[in-house]
């Protein structure tokens, strides 16, 4: 069945609207006047009156509602969740479906969070899921993850099942594809079955077959390796599952100086030499100085011992 | 005739004077009042001798260069930081920069709630580095330590939080003049056997000249940092063997999981080992010193009473510009592999402070100013502005490329030791109250290191689980409101797929949240595995 995109009901008018245009205008005069401080304050302040009291009208009437859902979207995107939920408040007439996921999504992050609103906000989701557009996808992610991190009592059973339901449904879609990975955390740590820590890697390696989106086959790679050493598995299969995410790249923060460390480490300890060389030289080289470095200089002079010991020769 | 002439050139004059105004006021005119339209406020509790002039002179240069912009430095007293911090946050009236630690008491969720990830920012170049040799690397990469420790404790492995503005180290600062006094000669000790044996040699000398001297100023604050130090170099064996994920290194949430697991305790012959050290330094500083914070050993060092105080270099430039003897800067004389108590776990010189940043500085989520504010912060982390601070303040930078004046030069910690990490003193609040309820036991001249290890081991099975469920609440403050950021960013780039911006913001929520919810998900399971403390 053809995927419905929820670009088409919602926007109908992609031009800039003139409520836009007349605060681009404002905006523009403002910056202008803000360079030129003396000659005449009282002029600019009855100008800026004027200009306000002409605003709300002329705004109200032109800002078609996706517009306003579109503020509200950049509001969240901000961390602004009080604005946006007053920006959706503001919408008037029926709520189109992106508006009806904007307000749901938005209740998930205002303070103070209540049960009963997320509750509420499930129930949207369940209701949008049924659907067969993007936003159908968005809902049904959005109903696990209320299960998984937002209720105040998780229920990864619930979780699990709802990621599940999605990755059948459409499986294509970015949504299910991101809920295979959150599913794939909840394989590795918490969910009752199966119990065994290898079963456990291998419930979440296999998820990674249905996972086409690059950037998130490195994060679960990325996380069954982790879940390998926390489990203390075999270092062949954490390393290979570390070498995916160092193909895949791509990765900030703490995350890439870790990552060229333990690959380093876990191939001296698997008796990779090559390896263990290869990435701690790729760590001194790459990385700002720091005295981990000194540890990795040290680590180097044992990896030269212990290539010199392979092949027979003194360290 | 000549009338209408006169009237024109009057006329003329009066024009072309009107247009010179026109063009003098358009040009050259300021306000009559001094106004800026944007003030932004910096908040801190390093208020000791430097800091405070070091940012005073940074933003004097940077309101030069930004009119529009007013900046308030907000110097706020250590004892009241904790709470001012948390009520002016939860009130809405926080600064819009704000300088927060990860071992302040009870704030573990600060971050998480309240400052804005600058992630962005810190992959781009800082512009105030145009024209230096940093102009094209990005801001992370401009700090001495590549923001190692913000890294380590951001509350989100995948973003950036925070821009630090010093580096910092633990030295110890020496009365020469009254070691020459004690020993007759300006050498100070080079390990920790000849350290013991100045132990008794200043023993010896109060006992015969009746005067109070001790051989190390002693507060609870300078013994806490000592402490940390000489832990984390006895511990630097188990720390490797504990070290399953291969980072060479552990974080705190390691050291907490590590110790419910069962795989150290304060009860092995390393931390025992460490504990003994402390102890013996410890009966070289007077008696009930734990009733004292750091000033009281700045005041009793400064006085003359203590031949030597341990200390950060934070406190450096109060210790040399009030003292009125000649002071040298050494590094902490350490256990060498001879060593009775600490030789058998010898692994190396281990760090005297880490050489990472620190004075970091979070951009508050609800500053109305938020481009203002990390403008400020790139000018203050620039070669020039970084520049400014380490010469008003006496501490080092923390930025490459800026110099380093010889008289401070000796707090700078060279490559030369090893740090895994691992403190075992800061692994959390609750565990940190602990040791600090108990710490009386180690150091009384009653009590010893096996009285202070029944002790601490009686409470850390409760603790230790206290600190691994905040670490577990507090990745929850930070994953939970990403849901929100990701399905938005979704959102916005439906309406304008060709904006690739929004997807790689997209992309790298939901990487760093992915991060973030399994570390959560681990930490739960080792508290699960741990079960209840019996």
């Amino acid at each position: 069945m053809g995927r419905i995109s929820p670009m088409g009901p919602i926007i109908q008018k992609p031009e800039r609207s003139l409520g836009a245009q007349v605060i681009l205008v404002v905006e523009a005069f403002a910056s202008t006047m803000s360079g030129v401080s003396a000659p005449f304050p009282q002029w600019r302040r009855w100008l800026g009156v004027g200009l306000f009291c002409m605003l709300p009208p002329l705004v109200g009437a032109a800002t078609p509602a996706s517009e306003g859902t579109t503020e509200a979207w950049q509001f969240m995107a901000n961390q602004l969740p009080r604005d946006a939920y007053a920006r959706l408040g503001r919408i008037k007439g029926a709520p189109t479906r992106e508006q009806a996921l904007a307000s749901a999504v938005v209740a998930v992050d205002y303070q103070p969070v209540t049960q009963d609103r997320l509750h509420d906000a499930e129930a949207v989701f369940a209701q949008l899921a049924q659907g067969d557009d993007e936003v159908a996808d968005a809902a049904a992610y959005m109903q696990a993850r209320l299960y998984q991190v937002h209720f105040q009592q998780p229920d990864y059973v619930r979780a699990a099942a709802l990621y599940r339901a999605l990755a059948e449904r459409h499986p294509a879609s970015h949504w299910a594809q991101l809920g295979l990975v959150k599913l794939g955390l909840l394989e590795l740590y918490t969910l009752p079955e199966p119990a065994a820590p290898a079963d456990r890697i291998a419930a979440a390696t296999a998820l990674l077959g249905r996972i086409h989106e690059e950037k998130l086959q490195r994060d679960l790679h990325l996380q069954i390796a982790h879940a390998g050493t926390f489990y203390e598995q075999s270092l062949e299969l954490v390393l290979a599952h570390l070498k995916e995410v160092d193909r895949i790249g791509g990765l900030v923060g703490q995350v890439p100086e870790d990552l060229a460390i333990e690959l380093g480490e876990l191939s001296l300890r698997a008796g990779h030499y090559a390896d263990a060389r290869k990435y701690f030289e790729i760590y001194l080289r790459d990385f700002t100085p720091n005295l981990r470095s000194v540890t990795v200089r040290r680590r180097l002079e044992d990896l030269a011992a212990l290539e010199a010991k392979a092949k027979g020769g003194r360290p | 005739m000549k009338k209408p002439r006169a009237r024109s050139v009057g006329f003329g004059l009066l024009a072309a004077g009107y247009v010179f105004a026109v063009f003098w006021v358009f040009t050259r005119s300021e306000p009559v009042v001094a106004s800026r339209p944007v003030t932004i406020r910096i908040a801190h509790w390093q208020i000791e001798k430097g800091p405070p002039d070091g940012v005073d002179a940074v933003i004097r240069r940077y309101e030069e260069l930004n009119p529009r912009v007013k900046v308030e430095q907000v110097l706020v007293p250590g004892r009241v930081y904790n709470q001012w911090m948390r009520t002016n946050l939860v009130g809405g009236t926080g600064a819009d920069l704000i300088e927060y630690g990860v071992w302040l008491d009870g704030l573990t969720d600060i971050p998480a709630r309240y400052f804005e990830p600058i992630t962005d920012e810190m992959l781009r170049p800082n512009p105030y580095n145009r024209g230096t040799a940093l102009e094209k690397v990005p801001w992370v990469q401009t700090f001495t330590d590549g923001l190692l420790n913000q890294r380590v404790n951001a509350p989100d492995p995948g973003q950036f939080y925070a821009a630090t503005v010093t580096e910092v180290s633990e030295r110890l600062f020496c009365n020469r003049d009254l070691l020459r006094k004690i020993t007759g000669s300006d050498r100070p000790p080079r390990n920790f056997a000849e350290l013991r044996a100045l132990f008794q040699k200043v023993a010896d000398y109060a006992a015969r000249t009746g005067e109070p001297i001790y051989t190390l100023a002693g507060a609870r604050d300078n013994a806490a940092w000592l402490m940390q130090y000489l832990m984390g170099g006895a511990m630097m064996q188990s720390s490797q063997r504990n070290d399953r994920h291969g980072t060479l290194s552990l974080y705190t949430w390691d050291e907490i999981g590590l110790y419910l697991e069962g795989r150290w305790s304060y009860r092995s012959p390393e931390a025992k080992a460490g504990l003994t050290m402390m102890r013996e330094i410890s009966m070289s500083m007077k008696p009930g010193f734990l009733q004292s914070l750091r000033d009281a050993a700045t005041q009793e060092f400064l006085r003359g009473d203590a031949v030597f105080i341990f200390a950060g270099t934070w406190d450096g430039t109060s210790i040399r510009s009030l003292s009125t003897f000649p002071i040298d800067v050494l590094r902490f004389p350490q256990p060498t592999r001879n060593d009775p108590v600490m030789g058998p776990y010898f692994f190396g010189a281990f760090a005297d402070g880490g050489g990472g940043t620190a004075m970091e500085f979070y951009l508050n989520k609800q500053s109305s100013h938020q481009a203002e504010a990390i403008d400020f912060l790139h000018f203050l982390t620039s070669v020039e502005g970084n520049q400014l601070f380490t010469d008003n303040s006496g501490w080092l930078p923390s930025v490459r490329e800026v110099k380093v004046p010889a008289n401070i030069a000796a707090y700078k910690t060279p490559m030369d030791c090893y740090s895994f990490g691992a403190e075992y003193m800061l692994m959390g609040s609750t565990v940190s109250e602990a040791i600090y309820r108990n710490l009386y036991l180690l150091t009384d001249t009653h009590g010893s290191v096996d009285q202070f290890v029944d002790a601490l081991e009686r409470e850390m099975p409760a603790a230790a689980r206290a600190d691994l469920g905040k670490e577990v609440s507090n990745r929850a403050i930070t994953v939970r409101p990403q849901d929100v950021r990701i399905v938005a960013n979704a959102a916005l780039g439906w309406r304008a797929p060709q904006d690739a911006s929004l997807q790689v913001a997209r992309e790298r929520l939901e990487s760093s949240q992915t991060q973030s919810e399994a570390l959560m998900l681990q930490l739960g399971r080792q508290l699960a595995i741990a079960g209840p403390a019996k």
